[in-house]
């Protein structure tokens, strides 16, 4: 493939997906400038690895490297102690395993979730620890299926779903927890 | 089915991943178990909320313009953003005052002589007040003479502006800017010895940047050994 022809396929297939790539990175690191920073950099490994995409869609392999570009900011600002970014560990996928999932919700919890407005959802969204909030992101604001979400996190589609529930699980109680505090909570059958 | 292997499944049955036999063992028993509907509930009413109080963000005109002009099909000079635009005027007086606080722009050429109409510059950053205004010089300098070829030497604080994340006084990324000067042929070179001293990792610095063991002995050798007039910042 000549300069021009990658130039121009990549323009074709990887450009427009730009906005995705920035929305991404946003909720991953949490921080504008970072996430440009973000983009840049994964535009530039794009690039270098376009000849690694294979068939058309080039959204769930952007967004895949969008994601590993982010991993490795998370990963140095955590080295520096930069105090903006939260330790996200000692939220493993055990505790699903464990049957953290299972707690049943209460009619409360609903209408509190109802009601939440966006600054909560937010919020909560952004508390998430990292590998639940891609999750969530790609699922509900990216619409990426389960099998797209698989091949951008490089992970099998049991670990997605185990990770979306999860993540689910933890907005839940977040969004719902106002009205919920103090009343018993069933854990299932 | 029972509670459990539904609430396993009840992320996919809401998402429609799930295949037929799952879809209908899941309703099966959602028909008859009122703890696992109040449990879809909540999950649907989450997604919405979700869903409603989220988007997509819009990729900043800067940096779509960046990227653009860096790998799309047409070549084109980066557009900057409008806002921009007036800020040329006051870059242009910037330059004089720079000149006036004792920029020294120092012409001598030992060595061989540069190829004809190819001047070659090494850009002396030293100040992390001084690089923007610096960034501003090289683009009217650039503007003036497209041809010259120019390298930035970073070294002592004036290596701050090459940090990821590090933003000019009017708080854009100055990484969108040494993209674009890459693009166009300028190199950025670190002082290695800089570094170490400030205990700065060596991945914090943008990656269009390279290191160099010395930023002193560096510029030493554009000027010694390759000709390149010497501006200090």
């Amino acid at each position: 493939m000549s300069d021009a022809e990658k130039r121009a396929r990549f323009e074709r297939l990887v450009l427009p997906h730009l906005d995705a790539a920035y929305s991404l990175a946003a909720w991953l690191v949490r921080d504008d400038a970072q996430a440009e920073e973000a983009v840049q950099e994964a535009c530039l490994r794009a690039f270098r690895y376009f000849g690694g995409l294979r068939g058309d869609d080039a959204r769930p392999w952007l967004l895949g490297i969008v994601r590993n570009t982010c991993y490795s900011q998370l990963q140095r600002a955590r080295q520096d102690g930069d105090p903006l970014q939260f330790e996200d560990e000692g939220c493993g996928e055990d505790a699903v395993a464990a049957g953290a999932v299972v707690s049943f919700p209460v009619n409360p919890e609903v209408a509190a979730i109802r009601q939440a407005d966006r600054e909560r959802v937010h919020e909560s969204l952004r508390a998430l620890p990292v590998e639940f909030r891609e999750a969530v992101v790609l699922r509900e604001i990216h619409g990426l299926s389960y099998r797209e979400i698989a091949q951008a996190c490089e992970v099998p589609i049991g670990t997605v779903m185990s990770r979306l529930a999860r993540g689910r699980r933890l907005l839940q109680q977040a969004l719902g927890e106002r009205e919920q505090r103090g009343e018993s909570k069933d854990t299932g059958t | 089915m029972k509670c459990p292997e539904t609430v396993r499944l009840l992320n996919a049955y809401v998402d429609e991943e799930l295949e037929a036999a799952g879809v209908l063992a899941v309703e099966a028993h959602l028909r008859e178990c009122a703890r696992c509907r109040a449990r879809e509930e909540s999950l649907r009413a989450l997604r919405s909320a979700v869903q409603r109080h989220t988007e997509f963000r819009v990729a900043p005109a800067a940096l779509r313009n960046a990227l653009q002009a860096e790998f799309g099909a047409r070549k084109a000079a980066p557009v900057l953003p409008a806002r921009r635009q007036f800020a040329w005027g006051a870059a242009a007086l910037a330059t004089l005052v720079l000149a006036a606080w004792g920029l020294q722009v120092v012409f001598e050429r030992p060595g061989a002589a540069p190829a004809r109409g190819a001047g070659k510059v090494v850009y002396h950053i030293s100040s992390s007040q001084n690089a923007g205004a610096a960034l501003r010089t090289l683009r009217n300098h650039l503007e003036a003479a497209p041809h010259t070829k120019v390298v930035v030497v970073a070294h002592n604080e004036g290596v701050d502006f090459l940090l990821r994340g590090a933003r000019d006084e009017s708080g854009e990324l100055f990484a969108t800017a040494v993209r674009q000067f890459k693009a166009r042929g300028v190199d950025f070179r670190v002082c290695n010895n800089t570094l170490v001293r400030r205990r700065i990792d060596g991945g914090g610095i943008l990656p269009e940047a390279t290191l160099v063991p010395s930023g002193i002995a560096e510029i030493g050798r554009l000027q010694d050994s390759e000709g390149y007039a010497y501006m200090r910042m």
